[in-house]
């Protein structure tokens, strides 16, 4: 499985999708950036980040995903011994192309988008809201890639659809119903992030493994 | 009738009782569609495979073929019954060999043979007249020279169960004339093999067995009931005692798989 996860990483780089994701990347973080958040700031600006990032994690799943010919991946189940194994490694293919663009904003801000070296505890703080950007994009480009959704069309207004729905959702008072992305912000904007941060981060974990446990059981139905 | 046994006289090649290291594949009313409401594409089908056979699936465009090929090799789930007994190590080669990949013919071979725990690919480029290719695009390949690419990936696999979706369909004559044989040494070795195919280039062959699919239902055409020339060089008589009231079942189960069986004696127990 191993050898299939990075023969869908070396298939994302080599057809240049890879691209696709890195491009906008580097666009939002040279504009939330491009001016260095104030001394005390750091936490809100980190969140900022993490939460922007999460359309294009998403974007860059879904991309990775979809290199892969529906030929091929039957091709690629029976050698790796079950379609669940095929599956498996793409989810790992696209969560490690997922951690080395958030590995890339958060390094970004921490380099180029704060005046201060923040404290090591809002530091711990993004890595893990990072982190949850990070199976949040996974869930969302899965449950949009084309074994799901063969519409391109359709796939695309998901992706968009679900992270609206992220935000709007996220910033109501039933924010529980989808990861709370708002929520985030909201928290690290009025200083109380580390207060909230074990509560709503359990919300994000449990439906980023609600989504993606919906992914594998719609792949049954759908090789 | 009760307490009496049958000795069943039984003729086995020593050939093919070598064979016998993979068990027998069931298919166990399968019926497949894929959604609801809409009709099956495949519907109660019964079959067997058993180690060392070459099945030839033939059916109209549309019949359900390749559906029941990716049924057979576990990438698709039956909606109902079940298929047991797959061998552990499946190869597929499908019937368009998915070219737009951005790799090489020899990098992308060497990417499945690493899928394959390193698996050798090299021998089947040879013997598949593709040496001359390895360093081409995939996306630059003829029809036919992408269809190479995907029998080698499913080649190179030693595959328990090897299926092969039309393998024939626009190789060069070379080629179309080396794979009867690339076949008959998968099974030799104990090897199921499945090969749909329009062209009927395997339909002379000996040792082959037929399915056919049709209106969804699965046609198996009884074997032949002699071993076939392939067996004829050294054969044994075994004598088995079944209880009485199983004897016509197991004397249709061996004649099935190709043996000429009958019953001998009856006994009384004592």
């Amino acid at each position: 499985m191993i050898a299939l996860t990075a023969f869908r990483v070396a298939a994302y780089v080599r057809s240049h999708r890879v691209y696709q994701a890195l491009l906008p990347i580097l666009a939002m973080l040279a504009i939330i950036y491009s001016v260095r958040a104030p001394q005390g700031e750091e936490a809100a600006a980190l969140t900022a980040s993490a939460v922007l990032i999460i359309p294009f994690l998403a974007w860059s799943v879904r991309s990775l995903l979809d290199t892969e010919p529906g030929r091929q991946r039957v091709i690629s189940a029976t050698g790796a011994g079950s379609p669940l194994r095929e599956e498996v490694a793409g989810l790992l293919a696209s969560l490690v192309t997922s951690l080395a663009f958030a590995a890339l904003a958060l390094g970004c801000g921490l380099l180029l988008g704060l005046s201060a070296t923040p404290p090591p505890a809002v530091l711990a703080m993004a890595v893990a809201l990072h982190g949850l950007a990070v199976l949040a994009g996974l869930a969302l480009g899965a449950l949009t890639s084309r074994p799901i959704l063969p519409s391109p069309a359709l796939s695309t207004m998901g992706l968009v659809s679900g992270y609206l729905a992220m935000l709007l959702v996220g910033s109501s008072p039933v924010y529980w119903l989808t990861v709370p992305v708002t929520a985030w912000m909201r928290a690290a904007d009025a200083d109380r992030l580390a207060a909230e941060l074990p509560h709503l981060a359990a919300v994000s974990l449990g439906w980023c493994l609600v989504a993606l446990v919906g992914y594998g059981l719609l792949r049954r139905t759908r090789p | 009738m009760r307490g009496s046994v049958y000795i069943v006289g039984l003729f086995i090649t020593t050939k093919r009782v070598a064979l016998y290291r993979y068990s027998t594949m069931r298919l166990s009313k399968v019926s497949f569609r894929y959604r609801r409401r809409e009709r099956y594409v495949i519907e109660d089908v019964h079959a067997r495979l058993l180690p060392g056979e070459l099945v030839e699936l033939t059916g109209v465009n549309g019949a359900g073929k390749s559906t029941l090929l990716r049924l057979l090799a576990g990438v698709a789930r039956p909606t109902s019954g079940t298929i047991t007994d797959r061998p552990p190590v499946v190869a597929f080669a499908p019937d368009r060999f998915p070219a737009e990949q951005p790799f090489t013919v020899a990098g992308y071979l060497r990417w499945m043979s690493r899928v394959r725990g390193g698996a050798r690919w090299e021998p089947w480029t040879e013997r598949l007249s593709m040496t001359h290719l390895l360093d081409v695009r995939l996306g630059e390949l003829s029809k036919g020279s992408a269809h190479k690419v995907g029998l080698a990936q499913a080649l190179m696999a030693d595959a328990g169960l090897l299926i092969l979706d039309e393998p024939f369909a626009g190789l060069d004559d070379s080629t179309r004339a080396v794979l009867p044989g690339i076949l008959a040494e998968v099974t030799a070795r104990g090897g199921i093999a499945v090969v749909s195919d329009h062209q009927g280039v395997l339909r002379d062959l000996p040792a082959i067995r037929h399915w056919s699919l049709s209106g969804a239902q699965l046609i198996v055409r009884p074997a032949p009931l002699s071993p076939g020339p392939a067996f004829s060089d050294s054969t044994s008589a075994v004598e088995v005692t079944v209880p009485a009231g199983e004897v016509e079942a197991f004397l249709g189960r061996m004649r099935d798989e190709g043996y000429p069986a009958r019953a001998v004696a009856r006994e009384e127990a004592t």
